[in-house]
């Protein structure tokens, strides 16, 4: 199976990560797999951007899908999220996620990823509202 | 606190003890595991002195297998555990009741159970004192532990228990190794009693361990982490470490609502 590297140039959900050692995590994921590893693209650092992720859809020709380092490096915009995902799975392509070990290869398993994403941007969110909790008076 | 008389009950040794020992209730996923672990054993090698008591095959592995080989031994079985489907699920389920009154009821659980194997004498694959919280690991975890043998002494693991903890702040020394740590602490140290058949939850952010399997039977235990599923992460994060297991509807609602205008 061949692959296109895909690692992010700005922080992706509350982490960084430098882009030699995603690409590092990618050529071992790879190795490891038994996968044909194509040189990263790399997203722009622009705040919410994905199109190098979007161009990279496109022109994904014949080569079997795309290895993100990681999900968290998915849109967090569901619907543009699908969008993506739709656009790949359409081609008959495969989307893998290097950190988590999982992949993308149709939209039936496309849900658990989206929850776990879904569920990274709450916690996001969520953080203060420990302290409430930890000092309610029973 | 809205809580039955069992749960505040049990809930009060939790907190007490640091661990709840529980009888493995879900019988069909003990045996679901157990013979996964006489198929990963077999067909690791027909040199494996398979006996008619799963127990004294895994008891006696150290006289199939050498300490050398063990490493790739354990590896394989390791390999074997992430490749079936089903094991997870039932780890889980055999350790659902205990889950319930110490952690939550929407889960998430580590992505791989570890498997431990400690053969008599054998100093390879010891685990100094630590806790799992020291390096990163959320305050929010609890492990379940779950051995294939009987565990007793030094074929068991340890627990500092929370009456001592405050002793460990006084811990002061000029070189560090965590021996010492333990030298500190080995008085107070509770070493569990386990059967197989039962399964423990204990809190991981007490200190915890094992030293030189001195019994002439060899240990099998594995360990996972669950944690309630909006609890904060520590170092370990959701997808790359856990894995969201029994999302309730609400919730799911909740994660996917949006203003319909
Ligand atoms: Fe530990």
């Amino acid at each position: 199976m061949k692959l296109r590297g895909y690692v992010f140039s700005r922080p992706f959900m509350n982490e960084r990560v430098p882009q030699n050692i995603q690409n590092l995590v990618l050529r071992d994921f790879c190795n490891k797999n038994n996968f044909k590893y194509f040189l990263s693209a790399t997203e722009y650092a622009m705040k919410d951007s994905h199109m190098i992720l979007e161009k990279t859809i496109n022109e994904i020709g014949n080569l079997d899908g795309i290895v993100m380092y990681s999900l968290r490096q998915l849109p967090e915009k569901k619907s543009y999220r699908y969008n993506l995902i739709e656009a790949l799975i359409a081609k008959k392509k495969v989307i893998h996620f290097a950190l988590e070990n999982k992949y993308i290869d149709n939209l039936s398993n496309i849900e658990l990823i989206d929850e776990i994403i879904n569920i990274i941007s709450i916690q996001n969110i969520q953080n203060n509202f420990i302290e409430k909790i930890a000092n309610w008076h029973e | 606190m809205f809580l039955n008389e069992f749960e505040i009950k049990q809930s009060r040794i939790f907190f007490e003890k640091g661990y709840l020992i529980s009888e493995i209730q879900e019988k069909e996923s003990l045996k679901y595991i157990s013979d996964f672990f006489v198929n990963a054993t077999s067909s690791y090698s027909t040199n494996i002195k398979i006996n008619e008591n799963f127990l004294d095959t895994l008891n006696d592995i150290h006289n199939s297998i050498n300490v050398e080989e063990l490493n790739s031994f354990r590896l394989f079985i390791i390999d074997s555990m992430a490749k079936d489907k089903k094991f997870r699920e039932h780890y889980y389920f055999l350790s659902k009741n205990l889950l319930d009154i110490v952690v939550g009821n929407e889960l998430a659980m580590q992505n791989r159970v570890n498997l431990s194997i400690q053969m008599p004498n054998d100093d390879s694959s010891l685990l100094p004192i630590h806790a799992d919280t020291w390096s990163g690991d959320s305050p929010f975890e609890a492990v379940v532990w779950m051995p294939l043998v009987d565990c007793y002494d030094t074929k068991s693991m340890y627990l500092l228990s929370p009456e001592h903890l405050s002793k460990i702040t006084n811990f002061k020394s000029g070189d560090e190794k965590s021996n010492d740590l333990f030298e500190y602490v080995k008085d107070d140290v509770e070493w569990i009693k386990i059967d197989y058949g039962q399964v423990m939850i204990f809190n991981q952010s007490l200190p915890h361990g094992n030293i030189i399997n001195t019994t002439s039977e060899t240990r099998w235990s594995m360990n996972c982490r669950f944690k309630s599923l909006f609890s904060p992460y520590g170092d370990k994060g959701i997808g790359e470490f856990f894995e969201p297991i029994t999302t309730k509807p609400m919730t799911k609602l909740g994660l996917n609502y949006n203003f319909p205008f």
